[in-house]
């Protein structure tokens, strides 16, 4: 084998371990198993659900198909922003060992809460067939529209796990940027019912773009619209290079640091 | 041939720890300019040597010297702020050992988390798996969750994994002290394998014997510089000869003053933050060795810190020779949290009265770090105590007593009615204990 492809499978095969590792130690000792992981986003379904159904009905057609889809996602992508501060500094003996790569540990989180993701979509699907959802050939977009959506995490763990190193007070500012952004982004309402005057907001929210393709392939039945999608994929690309730079940088000094 | 390592006018420079670094957001935006300035020290500089391949080099200095860093610069942890370090081939680090072990999984699982970040891939560590565990003596655990291992298993898997990685160049900091003797011995012979296989080794130690023991050349650095690069006799014959100049240089030690005692039995720790001199003092404050029972004690320590230390903790304890503890004093239970050491200085723990049976005890002493989990320098069984006082030889405790005799029938009398027995208290012919007595502190 030459150097370069033993070190793309040494490469998997870490990622493959310390994403195991975290997945069996979080579920390990707990009755449900596996199964926790939905139960949040479940309990989150079901308050929107009664209320947006019953108690001040938004007329979105199918609409717990809808925020089901947007739940989910939404889910990998707090959960994952979330845990991108102690992303470095939880794992202290790591980033001190000769020879490990740290840059595989913001991989390792975004990767793990994914998982949780990909678990939950034989429920969504139930959920989809149940509730109206048109599942066609414009689902076989998934996997690009998760493609957009890891970018664009991993882009901003890269950030947030640098600069917790440095700055301890991140994790507050994440918890709270991350409760702003839930309000603007079209996770239990309809990105069309915003007034014309605040739609820049919302176009240059990446993840608002996310949110349509995947409702747009998973509920509407049709392929994404490209413009929004391919617009976040650049913010994505262009956080994900800005993020990996600052984490080079930062990472010299993280020894010191922790 | 191309050498295994070569280091080029390698310096690294650290920030000196202390408090004033604002470590939030909030408060660098708050400070806005002023707090910029921050003071630097190179903890390595002007740093050259290369390695041919299947050298074994040493590392020797004192501690503070550079040598962890060096070793870390060397596996790619953290960026040299001057020169360059290249190192070729896969690196192997028998240290910290334990990182990324999870404790809820079996010993097998935590074989392959332990193996990959090792830098092997998935399937080496499955073909290694039988050699892994047979080495660590686990075979009838390795299915159990870590946690049920005791330490010394826990380090016995981390090692053998770390054993089985073949690596090209192998770090080793000081951490050969495995599990016990025969362990310890299975390691060394493994490392020696390893040398023979044709394996680049650099350890770091402050040990000259364990430097001696494995390698060919010997580098010596001293206050992040390098002092001397050699064949290991000359070079530790040079080392061993300063270090006997430093000792030679300092006064005779009286009994009262016995200071630091030699690194080795009496003495252990990672000597970042030294215990330089320990004196007991009377309450005049005059060195003493032998104390009246119920009289005052102060024990001084001195302290040298190369690299300052953000709130380390100390211990005084006094005991036996048996081994019986009769006092046990942290800071951190007498809920005092001592500043940021540097430099050199003085830490007194005053003991008001010392109500000990007559005898001979020891005075232990050490420095660790706020968690406990880092041990900077114990001196154990190094300075010695005598008692002396009249009473009880028995026991531990000769607090000043008395007794008090109550005849006639059995009922409770008033408190004046009562007689004490004079004189008996043999405890009250000491000066420092006559006209005190428990009531009155």
């Amino acid at each position: 084998m030459s150097a370069i492809a033993l070190r793309l499978v040494h490469t998997r095969d870490l990622l493959r371990e310390l994403v195991a590792r975290d997945m069996k130690i979080r579920y390990k000792r707990s009755l449900l198993g596996i199964a926790w992981s939905l139960v949040n986003p479940l309990a989150q379904i079901l308050i929107f659900s009664f209320l947006f159904n019953r108690v001040l009905p938004l007329n979105i057609p199918n609409y717990t198909a809808f925020v089901f889809t947007g739940v989910l996602a939404w889910s990998w992508f707090s959960t994952t922003l979330l845990a991108a501060p102690g992303t470095i500094v939880d794992n202290r003996d790591l980033v001190r060992r000769p020879g490990f790569t740290t840059a595989v540990l913001p991989v390792v989180t975004v990767m793990t809460n994914g998982l949780h993701f990909v678990l939950a979509l034989p429920v969504l699907l139930i959920v989809l067939l149940l509730g109206g959802g048109q599942i066609g050939l414009p689902a076989l977009s998934l996997p690009l529209i998760m493609l957009v959506q890891f970018v664009l995490s991993l882009g901003l763990t890269y950030l947030i796990a640098a600069l917790h190193v440095r700055f301890r007070d991140i994790q507050h500012l994440a918890g709270i940027g991350l409760m702003l952004l839930f309000y603007l982004t079209p996770v239990f309402y309809s990105a069309a019912s915003v007034p014309a005057e605040y739609r820049l907001i919302y176009e240059l929210n990446p993840m608002a773009g996310v949110l349509g393709a995947y409702r747009a392939a998973l509920i509407e039945g049709h392929w994404p619209a490209p413009v929004p999608l391919l617009q976040a994929l650049l913010i994505g690309a262009v956080v994900l290079a800005a993020g990996f730079a600052i984490f080079r940088r930062a990472s010299a000094r993280f020894v010191e640091e922790l | 041939m191309q050498p295994a390592i070569v280091v080029a006018g390698l310096g690294k420079r650290f920030r000196r720890p202390g408090a004033d670094r604002p470590t939030s957001l909030k408060e660098t935006l708050l400070r806005g300019l002023r707090g910029l300035r921050e003071e630097t020290f190179w903890g390595l500089r002007d740093i050259s040597f290369s390695v041919p391949r299947g050298r074994a080099v040493g590392v020797i200095g004192r501690n503070g010297a550079g040598k962890s860093t060096l070793l870390r610069l060397i596996g790619r942890v953290g960026r040299p702020d001057e020169g360059s370090v290249t190192a070729h081939g896969r690196i192997g680090a028998l240290l910290d050992l334990g990182a990324g072990l999870a404790h809820d999984l079996t010993g097998r699982e935590n074989i392959f988390i332990a193996g990959v970040i090792a830098g092997m891939t998935r399937a080496e560590v499955q073909q290694r798996l039988e050699a892994i565990i047979a080495f660590a003596e686990l075979e009838a655990f390795i299915d159990s969750p870590l946690r049920i291992y005791s330490s010394g298993m826990q380090m016995r898997l981390a090692f053998a994994v770390a054993a089985h990685c073949d690596p090209d160049i192998l770090l080793i900091d000081e951490v050969l002290a495995v599990g016990d003797l025969a362990f310890q011995r299975k390691c060394m012979d493994r490392v020696r394998a390893f040398k023979e296989a044709g394996c680049t080794i650099m350890l770091v130690s402050h040990d000259p014997e364990q430097i001696r023991a494995l390698c060919d050349e010997t580098i010596w650095l001293q206050q992040g510089t390098l002092v001397a690069h050699g064949p290991t006799s000359e070079v530790l014959e040079h080392y061993m000869a300063a270090m006997g100049r430093r000792e030679a240089g300092t006064p005779p030690l009286d009994a009262a003053e016995q200071g630091a005692p030699a690194a080795g039995a009496r003495r252990f720790g990672t000597q970042e933050a030294c215990i330089s001199g320990v004196r007991l003092l009377d309450r005049a404050g005059q060195p003493v060795s032998l104390v009246p029972g119920g009289a005052g004690l102060c024990v001084e320590l001195a302290y040298s810190v190369a690299q300052a230390i953000g709130r380390p903790r100390a211990s005084v304890s006094l005991h036996r020779p048996d081994g019986t503890i009769v006092l046990d004093c942290t800071t951190a239970a007498t809920g005092i949290e001592l500043p940021t050491l540097r430099g050199d200085g003085l830490l007194r723990l005053h003991i008001e009265r010392l109500d000990l049976v007559a005898g001979e005890y020891f005075v232990n002493t050490g420095l660790y770090s706020h968690d406990w989990t880092v041990t900077y320098d114990y001196h154990w069984l190094a300075h010695r105590l005598q008692v002396v006082a009249p009473g009880p030889q028995q026991g531990l405790l000769n607090p000043p007593v008395r007794w008090e005799i109550e005849p006639g029938p059995l009922q409770r009398s008033e408190p004046a009615a009562r007689r004490p027995l004079k004189a008996l208290s043999s405890i009250e012919q000491l000066p420092e204990a006559v006209d005190r007595s428990p009531a009155m502190e």
